[in-house]
C-alpha cells in the first residue's frame, strides 16, 4: 500500500512512549489485535502511533506497533461514557493529538479507512470524523427511520451515522467528549450513550465524514428490536431535551451528499408479522397513544390499521409528526418514559414495514431515506412549536 | 286478653290516683336523658372536631406556601438542569423533580396536619367519652385504609400498562385481557389489605380473598397458557427447522439464496 503517510515523524517517540495518533480499540483476542496492528500499520505505517486495548498480550509492540494498556472496561457494542473518558485520559497521558476510537469488530477495516481518519484530524484539523458504512438495505433500520433524520433536522448535521461505532477524534474534541462522559461516570452511569455528533455541533467544532466501505456492525447481546429501541431512542429523546436550547434555533442544513452503495436489491420479506403487531397495538394501545398523538395522526393511523400487509405503505408526514410528538411527550412525561418507547416500537416497525415494502417495489432505500429526512426538516416548526407552548394543543 | 287491658287500666288508674309518673312520662324521661348524653358527648368532641378542620385547614395553608416557596427556590436554582446533568437520562416519573418536590412537600404538610387534628380529635373525644362508639376509633385506620386503595390503585394502573405493552410488543394475543387481569389482582390485593387494615370481615375477607386471588391467577395462566400455544409452536418449529436445514444445506448443491435478516441497529 503505497501511500503518503500523515503522520509527522518524531524521531524521540518511540523512547517517551508518546504518539501523535492514539488507536483506541475495544476488548479483543490476541489474533485480532495482530489483525489490527497489521490494519493500521499498513494504514498509517508504525511510527508514532500506539495502540491501547484492556487485557493486551505481553508483547511490546506487533508489527512494529507499541502497544498500551487500556483500562478495562465492560464490554459494550455501542461506544459509550466511559469509552471517552479512558480515552482522553490514555491520549492525556500520551500526548496524542490524534484519537481512533474504535469499535468491536474494528479489525475488519481497511488501511485506507484508517489512513482517512488519521489524516481527517491529524492533517485536516477535523475535530470529529465520522464514518460512512455501505450497509444492507435492510441494515441500520433504527439509524434510517429516527437517528439520521432527527440529527440532521434539529442539529443541522449531515452525518449519515450519528451513533457511529468508529470515530476520529482530535484532542479538543475527545476532552470535550470526556466531559460530557465524565458526569455520567461520575454518577455511576458509565454505560450512558453519548452523542459525539450533538457535541460536536454544540462546541463548534468541525466534523467530517469518511467512507469506510462495507462493515459487519457490532450488535446488541439483546438484538431484539424492544431493548434497542427502548435503549438508542430514549438516548436520543433525552440528549435531544438536554440540547433544547440549541436546536430550537434555525440554522442551514447542508445538501445530502449522494453516495453508491455496493448492494442489490435483496430477497422481498415478509412484512406481515410487522403488521400483524401495528394492528394488534392499535386495537390494544388506543388508550396510551391517544395520550401522545393528535387526532389526525390517530386518523392516520386508522386509515393504515385497515391497509392489506403488501400494500402497507406509512406516509413520511405521518411517522414524522408521531415521532416528533413522542419527543414532546418524553419530554412533558406525559406518561411514563418506560411506557412511552414501548408504546412507539409498533409504530418503528409499521415504519419499517412500509420501508420494505417501497424498497421492494423499486425505490432507492436511501431515496426514501433522503426523503424522511427532508419531511423531518420541513416539519421541524411544527416541532418547536410544541415544544415551547405545549399546553396550546393537549391531545 | 280482656283481663290484661283491664289489669293496665286499673294499675294506670291506680298511678293517677296516688300520683305516680305514668308510662309516658317514663320513657320521656328516658329519651331526655338520651338526647341529653348525646348532645353533652358532641359538645365534648366539637372541639375536637373544630381543632381538626382548623389542624387540616392550617397545614393546608402552610403547605400551599412552603410548596410555592419551594417550587420558586428550585428554578431560581436550576434544580432540575443540575439534577438531569448529575443523574444524567435516567429520570422517569411523569412530573420534573422541581414539582415533584413541591407537590410532596405541599402533602406532607396536608399528612401532618391530618394527623394533627385526628390526635386533637382523639385527644378530646378520649377525655370525653360517655358512650362506646364503636366507629370513631376506626378514623386513622380508615386513613390509613384510604391510603391503601389509593397507592393500590396507582400500581394497578401501572402494572397494567406496563404489561399491555409488553403483551402487545410479544405479539401476545390476550394483551388486554392480560392487563385487566393483573389490573384487577392488585386492586384486589389492595382492597383486601384495606379491609383487613381496617379489621372488618376477619376470615371471611382472607377466604374471600384466596378465592378470588386463586381465580384470577387461574385464569390469567389459562390464557397466557392458550394465548401463547402458537408463540411455542412456532418456536418448536424453527428449532426443529434449523436442526434439520443443516445437514440438507451440506448435501445439496441448490440451496436458495438467505433471505437479508433485518437488523435495526
Amino acid at each position: 500500500m503505497a501511500a503518503a503517510n500523515p503522520i509527522p515523524d518524531v524521531n524521540s517517540a518511540s523512547e517517551r512512549k508518546t504518539a501523535a495518533l492514539l488507536v483506541v480499540a475495544g476488548v479483543m483476542d490476541p489474533e485480532q489485535l495482530e489483525q489490527l496492528a497489521a490494519v493500521v500499520a499498513e494504514g498509517v505505517g508504525e511510527q508514532d502511533v500506539l495502540i491501547a486495548a484492556p487485557d493486551m498480550p505481553p508483547v511490546e509492540s506487533i508489527h512494529g506497533i507499541r502497544l498500551v494498556a487500556a483500562a478495562a472496561s465492560t464490554p459494550s457494542w455501542i461506544l459509550t461514557a466511559s469509552d471517552f473518558v479512558n480515552a482522553s485520559q490514555l491520549a492525556a497521558d500520551h500526548e496524542a493529538r490524534g484519537v481512533l476510537l474504535l469499535g468491536q469488530g474494528a479489525w475488519g477495516l481497511r488501511p485506507e479507512v484508517i489512513r482517512a481518519m488519521a489524516e481527517a484530524v491529524l492533517v485536516n484539523q477535523t475535530d470529529l470524523a465520522v464514518p460512512w458504512y455501505d450497509l444492507p438495505p435492510r441494515s441500520g433500520l433504527m439509524n434510517s427511520a429516527i437517528l439520521y433524520p432527527m440529527t440532521r433536522a434539529l442539529f443541522a448535521s449531515g452525518v449519515r451515522f450519528p451513533l457511529a461505532v468508529d470515530l476520529g477524534m482530535s484532542e479538543r474534541m475527545v476532552q470535550q467528549l470526556a466531559i460530557v462522559g465524565q458526569r455520567y461516570a461520575a454518577s455511576n452511569q458509565p454505560e450512558t450513550i453519548l452523542w459525539p455528533t450533538h457535541e460536536a455541533v454544540i462546541a463548534g467544532c468541525k466534523t467530517t465524514e469518511v467512507e469506510v466501505g462495507t462493515r459487519e456492525l457490532p450488535q446488541p447481546a439483546q438484538s431484539d428490536v424492544n431493548a434497542i429501541l427502548t435503549q438508542i431512542a430514549g438516548s436520543l429523546f433525552a440528549d435531544i431535551e438536554a440540547k433544547a436550547a440549541h436546536w430550537q434555533r434555525s440554522r442551514p442544513i447542508p445538501p445530502p451528499i449522494q453516495r453508491a452503495t455496493t448492494y442489490a436489491v435483496s430477497e422481498p420479506v415478509d412484512v406481515t408479522p410487522m403488521v400483524e403487531q401495528f394492528r394488534s397495538a392499535y386495537s390494544n394501545l388506543q388508550e396510551i397513544w391517544s395520550l401522545v398523538l393528535p387526532p389526525q395522526s390517530l386518523l392516520g393511523l386508522k386509515r393504515l390499521s385497515i391497509v392489506d400487509a403488501a400494500a402497507f405503505r406509512m406516509p413520511d408526514s405521518l411517522w414524522v409528526r408521531i415521532v416528533y410528538d413522542f419527543v414532546v411527550a418524553y419530554r412533558l412525561r406525559t406518561i411514563n418514559r418506560g411506557h412511552l418507547l414501548g408504546a412507539l416500537i409498533p409504530l418503528y416497525l409499521a415504519w419499517v414495514a412500509s420501508h420494505i415494502n417501497l424498497t421492494a417495489s423499486g425505490e432507492d432505500a436511501e431515496t426514501h431515506v433522503e426523503a424522511v429526512a427532508s419531511a423531518f426538516e420541513v416539519d421541524k416548526p411544527y416541532l418547536v412549536s410544541r415544544w415551547r407552548w405545549p399546553d396550546r394543543f393537549n391531545p | 286478653m280482656t283481663n290484661v287491658y283491664a289489669m293496665i287500666l286499673q294499675t294506670d288508674t291506680q298511678a293517677a290516683t296516688s300520683g305516680n309518673p305514668p308510662v309516658w312520662q317514663h320513657m320521656s324521661d328516658a329519651l331526655f336523658q338520651s338526647l341529653y348524653r348525646v348532645l353533652t358527648l358532641f359538645i365534648a368532641v366539637l372541639p375536637g372536631i373544630l381543632a381538626f378542620f382548623v389542624a387540616l385547614g392550617l397545614f393546608t395553608a402552610i403547605g400551599m406556601a412552603i410548596s410555592a416557596l419551594l417550587r420558586r427556590l428550585l428554578k431560581v436554582t436550576k434544580f432540575d438542569d443540575r439534577l438531569f446533568h448529575e443523574r444524567g437520562a435516567d429520570w422517569t416519573p411523569s412530573s420534573s423533580p422541581t414539582e415533584l418536590v413541591a407537590r410532596a412537600s405541599f402533602w406532607a404538610c396536608v399528612l401532618l396536619g391530618l394527623i394533627i387534628g385526628v390526635s386533637a380529635f382523639d385527644a378530646s373525644y378520649a377525655t370525653a367519652a360517655v358512650l362506646p362508639m364503636s366507629l370513631l376509633p376506626y378514623l386513622t385506620q380508615a386513613i390509613g385504609a384510604i391510603l391503601l386503595l389509593f397507592f393500590g390503585n396507582l400500581v394497578a394502573r401501572f402494572l397494567a400498562r406496563s404489561v399491555l405493552i409488553g403483551a402487545v410488543n410479544a405479539q401476545l394475543q390476550y394483551a388486554r385481557f392480560l392487563s385487566l387481569g393483573v389490573k384487577w389482582l392488585v386492586l384486589v390485593l389492595a382492597a383486601a389489605m384495606a379491609l383487613d387494615h381496617l379489621q372488618i370481615g376477619g376470615r371471611i375477607v382472607e377466604l374471600a380473598f384466596s378465592i378470588l386471588f386463586g381465580g384470577i391467577v387461574l385464569t390469567l395462566a389459562l390464557a397466557v397458557g392458550l394465548g401463547s400455544r402458537g408463540l411455542v409452536s412456532r418456536s418448536l418449529e424453527s428449532h426443529v427447522e434449523r436442526t434439520a436445514e443443516r445437514p440438507v444445506a451440506s448435501s445439496t448443491e441448490t440451496v436458495a439464496a438467505p433471505v437479508e435478516p433485518l437488523r435495526h441497529f
